[in-house]
């Protein structure tokens, strides 16, 4: 049980919002390669589907998109960086991986029966996002 | 010589014929075509990307298949206009969904795109362009 210290070396802050830019990309680009390691570790070829996975990882992204300070961008991928060499190096459990990343806002709850059965398209939309 | 006969029959044929010519003469997969007198086929991929780039053109089952996956990416419509010349920009993606676009293309198409080459993608040719190149790079 070695767990890799592949992310102690911190490299240098970036030097520019371009700079940062490039790290998150090149850290997206990583993630991206190794869903099918994840999902062959986890044995979750049949609960989700990789292009899944990768907009999960891209909505994470996302919620950040608004930070212009290069130094909280570093940190933030110190982070993800972190997070992402704990699942690949199986350092999670499953469950963790399915809560976490395949699980939507709706939690676990998958009974959509006699309760909503009156309520309209547009509630049920509403109730689930913002957006639509 | 196939340049020389190009040449030749540029001066008698049409203009499709002056476009089939060149292909050929670049060693492209030439479309199969009829004796066509002075018709125009509206081949817009293939003759837009023989008259201006004479690199490798990509099929279009190609350019269909990364035309659906910017469709599903960017969730768009099935009915909206995503054709060879749409910039990714243009369909409302941005830098990040650019590169998962590009990820998705690698996991369809089973290729590995370097960055430097990910950056100069600009529109759907482009990627289509790139994944053919790559898969013949792989099948040699």
């Amino acid at each position: 049980m070695s767990f890799t210290l592949r992310s102690v070396k911190v490299p240098p802050n970036s030097v520019s919002l371009d700079e940062a830019r490039h790290r998150v990309f090149d850290f997206f680009r990583a993630a991206c390669r190794s869903i099918p390691t994840v999902m062959d570790i986890y044995n979750l070829n049949d609960v989700v589907a990789p292009s899944h996975l990768r907009s999960v990882v891209a909505a994470e992204i996302r919620k950040h998109a608004s930070v212009t300070n290069p130094k909280v961008i570093d940190m933030l991928l110190f982070k993800a960086m972190e997070e992402l060499n704990n699942i690949t190096e199986h350092a999670k459990q499953r469950h963790h991986i399915i809560g976490q990343y395949v699980v939507g806002r709706e939690g676990l709850m998958q009974d959509t029966g006699a309760k909503d059965q009156g309520a309209s398209n547009f509630l049920k939309d509403f109730y689930k996002t913002n957006y639509f | 010589m196939a340049a020389i006969t190009g040449a030749s029959s540029i001066s008698f044929h049409s203009r499709l014929h002056q476009n089939l010519a060149l292909s050929r003469a670049n060693g492209l997969k030439p479309v199969s075509l009829s004796g066509y007198g002075r018709s125009s086929l509206s081949f817009g991929l293939q003759q837009r990307s023989a008259r201006l780039r004479i690199s490798c053109a990509a099929k279009p089952e190609t350019v269909d298949k990364v035309c659906q996956i910017v469709r599903k990416q960017l969730a768009l419509p099935d009915d909206s206009a995503v054709s060879g010349e749409s910039k990714f920009s243009a369909l409302g993606a941005d830098s990040l969904d650019t590169v998962e676009i590009v990820m998705g293309l690698e996991e369809e198409f089973g290729i590995s795109v370097e960055e430097e080459s990910a950056q100069s993608i600009a529109t759907v040719q482009d990627a289509a362009d790139l994944i053919e190149k790559l898969i013949e790079k792989n099948k040699a």
